[in-house]
């Protein structure tokens, strides 16, 4: 009789007492591995971590407006300061605010009704789920053009139809005027990105099990207990991916108001993507807007943090070698 | 309340109106007119003439509809015609470039990502989803910095790199989805069967990431269509403008001839949206792909 | 055909040693099951056997081959996954063709061999289907047919059985038992059910924590288990421990309950298992059909009580508590017995098993 004498209580054999291998021979041990990622790894380095270094090295400097590079002069932290210290910075920062909020929080809410709305099976289900998101799928330059059109001062067919309904007394210009163009612009936002919340909250709303609601039916639960008990829970995790994707999308967003306004009128529609762009590219101030663009990295960073938390949820590790 | 169950034989009481469904019904009947009214407002004005679109009270069905605006778009040999024929041709040329060059990058590292555990793995793949956050404009001095410096400003070379690598994250990403959904017995299978690592790769996991593939494909294609800043940063010669960039210069040069303008947009959305039709199933798979775990 | 041996073979995944150094050797033509329960470490064991993932230590020979570099495709072995791993866009002939496909056979004498493997499956009219237009047998059959259609040395088998439904589940068992004697092939069969390990293998390795426990003939592994894991995990209903202390009063050995005092004294022989013990204390170890159940006191037999009654047919189990511990004994179904009864319990002497109550090992005469 051949017997392993002892194993299953005495402490663990030779396998314990191996050293645990060094980070240097894992990599080698992987080297393989790093080959499939290669390609994607040098056109990554090439076309971000340089831009990235070269930004901050920008932003150090007084640079001509041709960007011609050997003439640029050391200011230190001065670009810095005349970003943190102009008011149009602290305005548009405000409308970088409300814009990023408001946005996100209106496309989120249509979304949610909209997933909720469509949950139920009925006919052409599909086919109006397809319409609701064509604006997603279109260039944000086509909403654009369509918007402006919309919104035209003379001839736009939203002045004309609060006219003849009786809400104004003549066509309202909605872009050019600093009280309602930030307003008109989250309208054409929320118009073309809230049935990607729509999407997701949909997909979310298929991992709720049936069984539960039968079951807070079966407890007496009417409909919006069984939405709040049964379903909110349940809808957390997409819900939070879904409004860190919409936040980050908003406040990169450039498209919509660098077409329809331009950032203006007087400043009134930029936020601070836009201002960037015309800062460097309007105004050939590469320094300033470097600086400029250093601090929306900071900011981003700690936005990428949370992203980065929502989206690796749940990437545990797997079998595999 | 007592729970009537559904089997009970009621004849007579009435089913309740159910309010909620009413009012789902009327919620999604504001979001349809939302969504399709700027849309058909679009088309209908692309079928007026410029005439017949600026007026006040506006013609809210167009009194004398007609294609005009659309052959000339179409007539390869009026300037218009020709301009925005080239201008399709380059959105088009690039964004299948784009597509192709990135499908090939990503499968390898996403396939990596999936199935290897090498160290650096995790920053790496932070990295790459991080990328995925910052928008355009950051980019941008630098990145033309460095296309001057290359030698691809005004080339399509200089948007298709660009195009790569914020598609990159995303299909690297999206692909990663779909390879850890292929169990990894399959290539095991495959490796005792007598195949080596790559050959189970190549002639088993490809072929079933086909879906994926095709998911992360119309994305690509979608955004690089898209795209406008880099463009418009990039591109200063006619000849090589992509769509969103052309029709702008286009219609500012003149007086704008809004008709003529939402004929052009109209036409820019068509392969777009034809494309999200047909693969919709494979492009809401992607967008809602890792976000939602099963 | 070919043996396999495992010397000191280790694979851990940082400090989770899945694989802790285990041997054993698979003669030629001999069917052994790898046994334990889940997360023991039997699906790495043949994945390292397979070659692959790579081992941390120790070596693999196949044949007359060290196979610790090797690829999986150079070792001559098939395998048999327990979701099949059927290649989902083949059809079944393709599934089976693929590994001759992969060592360039020509056409005809592929569709030769993938012919004769379908008949001798029963699934030639099935070579058209898609994996998924199959039933759970039918998968079962064309993975089983993937394996055999090469003829290799080894076949390797990772719970091939556990997808199927009971009935089917009997049924593949004795077809697979039936391969292996035609072939004369040599096995090495993964599962987590100790009745197909005990009713299919010529031998079985138990596992447990990445650790061989035992590895015999399933008679040897039955008849003496070398410590309590191994005991609890063969057999069904499981043999049947009670922790208790060894008394001595001169010559005379017996065991104590510390709970409920009752002595139960010990043959000659037991006595001096006992007495090995490190600490004073045994596992006295019984299977249900070695106990004799008693309405009155008996001299050497054990008060208990009875807990619960469960008629199966031909034979009704009882079981009862006896110092704590529940205990399995198989009656007569004419037996009429009801739960709360007082009963008292006598062991056979001959066939009772001692462990150490500290190192839960099988204690030996000294
Ligand atoms: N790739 C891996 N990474 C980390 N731990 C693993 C990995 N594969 C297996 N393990 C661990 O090794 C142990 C044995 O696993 P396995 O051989 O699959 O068990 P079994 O097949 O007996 O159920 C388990 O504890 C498991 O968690
Ligand atoms: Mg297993």
């Amino acid at each position: 009789m051949s017997i392993a004498t002892g194993r299953a209580t005495a402490p663990l054999a030779a396998g314990t007492t191996r050293k645990r291998a060094g980070i240097l021979s894992r990599i080698i041990a992987h080297r393989t591995d790093y080959l499939y990622v290669l390609p994607a790894l040098i056109v990554m380095l090439v076309v971000i971590a340089f831009p990235i270094y070269y930004t901050i090295e920008l932003s150090f400097f007084r640079t001509p407006p041709n960007l011609q590079m050997r003439d640029k002069i050391w200011t230190g932290l001065s670009n810095y300061s005349t970003v943190l210290n102009s008011s149009v910075f602290h305005e548009v920062t405000i409308q970088t605010i409300i814009w990023t909020i408001a946005s996100t929080v209106f496309a989120f809410l249509l979304g949610l009704g909209a997933a909720l709305a469509l949950h139920r099976e009925f006919a052409g289900r599909g086919l109006l789920r397809a319409l609701l998101l064509i604006p997603y799928v279109i260039s944000a330059v086509a909403a654009s053009y369509v918007w402006k059109w919309l919104y035209h001062s003379d001839f736009g067919v939203i002045g004309a139809i609060s006219v003849a309904l009786g809400i104004t007394d003549e066509p309202i210009n909605f872009l050019d005027n600093r009280q309602t163009v930030l307003a008109s612009l989250i309208v054409v936002n929320i118009w073309k990105e809230f049935s990607f919340a729509m999407v997701m909250l949909m997909a979310g709303l298929q991992t709720v099990p049936d069984q539960l609601h039968r079951a807070a039916q079966v407890d007496g639960a009417n409909t919006w207990d069984r939405f709040w008990h049964v379903t909110v829970p349940h809808l957390k995790g997409v819900s939070m991916v879904t409004i860190l994707l919409l936040m980050v999308a908003n406040f990169n967003s450039f498209i919509i108001p660098f077409v329809m306004t331009g950032g203006g009128p007087a400043d009134a529609s930029h936020i601070w993507i836009t201002h960037i762009y015309q800062l460097a590219f309007g105004r050939q101030q590469w320094g300033v807007a470097s600086a400029y663009a250093v601090i929306l990295f900071i900011v981003m960073m700690t936005f990428g943090y949370f992203y980065v938390k929502a989206l690796t949820r749940g990437d545990e590790t797997r079998a595999g070698d | 309340m007592a729970v009537i169950s559904e089997t009970a034989i009621r004849p007579v009481v009435r089913k309740p109106i159910d309010w909620w469904r009413w009012a789902g019904r009327a919620f999604l009947t504001f979001l349809l007119l939302f969504t399709v009214l700027p849309m058909a407002w679009m088309v209908l004005t692309s079928v007026k003439s410029q005439f017949a679109a600026m007026q006040y009270p506006p013609q809210w069905w167009p009194a004398e509809p007609t294609l005009n605006n659309y052959f000339k778009l179409l007539d390869p040999n009026s300037r218009v015609g020709q301009d925005f024929l080239r201008y399709f041709w380059n959105s088009f040329y690039v964004s299948l470039v784009t597509t192709i060059l990135g499908v090939v990058v990503a499968v390898p590292a996403a396939y990596a990502f999936s199935r290897f555990r090498f160290p650096g793995r995790n920053f790496m793949f932070f990295a790459v989803l991080v990328r995925n956050m910052f928008p355009a404009v950051v980019f941008l001095m630098p990145l033309f910095l460095l296309m001057r410096w290359m030698g691809l400003v005004n080339t399509h070379g200089s948007l298709i790199l660009t195009y790569l690598t914020f598609g990159l994250p995303l299909s690297i990403w999206l692909l990663k989805g779909f390879y850890d959904n292929i169990p990894i017995q399959l290539e095991q299978a495959a490796r005792i069967d007598g195949a080596t690592r790559f050959q189970a790769f190549l002639l088993i996991v490809m072929p079933l990431s086909t879906p994926g593939i095709i998911a992360t494909s119309i994305f690509s294609f979608i955004g690089a269509w898209n795209e406008y800043v880099y463009a418009y940063t990039f591109l200063s010669r006619d000849s090589q403008m992509t769509l969103p960039v052309g029709i702008q210069r286009f219609f500012t040069e003149f007086a704008t001839d809004w008709p003529g303008l939402m004929a052009a947009t109209f036409m820019m959305s068509v392969p777009v949206v034809v494309l999200f039709l047909v693969l919709q199933k494979y492009f809401v798979r992607a967008l809602t792909e890792g976000a939602v775990k099963h | 055909m070919a043996e396999v041996v495992l010397k000191d073979v280790v694979k851990n995944y940082g400090n989770v040693y899945a694989v802790n150094n285990v041997s054993f050797t698979v003669e030629h033509g001999e069917f052994v099951a790898l046994v334990g329960p889940s997360g023991c470490g039997k699906t790495t064991t043949l994945n390292l056997i397979a070659g692959l993932i790579p081992m941390s230590g120790g070596d693999i020979a196949i044949g007359d081959r060290i196979v610790n570099d090797l690829d999986p495709k150079d070792r001559d072995i098939a395998m048999v996954f327990q979701n099949y791993a059927l290649y989902p866009n083949k059809s079944v002939f393709k599934n089976l063709a693929f590994p001759l496909q992969m060592r360039k056979l020509p056409k005809e004498e592929i569709a030769r061999k993938v012919n004769d493997a379908a008949k001798l499956l029963d699934i030639t009219h099935l070579l058209d289907r898609k994996p998924r237009e199959l039933s759970g047998g039918q998968q079962q059959r064309v993975a089983l047919g993937r394996a055999l259609v090469r003829d290799p040395a080894v076949f390797l088998m990772d719970e091939p059985l556990s997808n199927l439904d009971a009935k089917l589940r009997v049924q593949m068992r004795s077809e697979i038992k039936r391969f292996h004697h035609n072939l004369n092939a040599t096995v090495v069969y993964v599962t987590h059910d100790q009745l197909e390990a005990v009713t299919m293998a010529d031998k079985m390795a138990v596992m447990n924590g990445g650790l061989l426990q035992q590895y015999d003939s399933p008679a040897n592994v039955f008849a003496h288990p070398v410590n309590t894991f191994v005991a609890s995990f063969v057999g069904s209903p499981a043999m049947s421990l009670i922790p208790l202390d060894v008394a001595t009063q001169g010559t005379e050995t017996s065991l104590r309950s510390p709970e409920e005092g009752w002595e139960l004294p010990l043959s000659p022989m037991n006595a001096r298992k006992a007495n090995a013990s490190s600490n004073g204390k045994v596992v006295l170890g019984a299977r249900h059909s070695t106990l004799k159940l008693h309405r009155q006191a008996v001299p050497g037999a054990v008060p208990g009580k009875v807990y619960t009654v469960e008629p199966t047919g031909d034979v009704t189990f009882a079981q009862v508590f006896i110092s704590g511990a529940v205990v399995n004994i198989s009656l007569d179904p004419s037996v009429v017995i009801a739960p709360d009864e007082k009963v008292w319990v006598e062991f056979d002497q001959e066939r009772m098993h001692l462990f150490d109550g500290q190192t839960t090992m099988a204690l030996q005469a000294a």
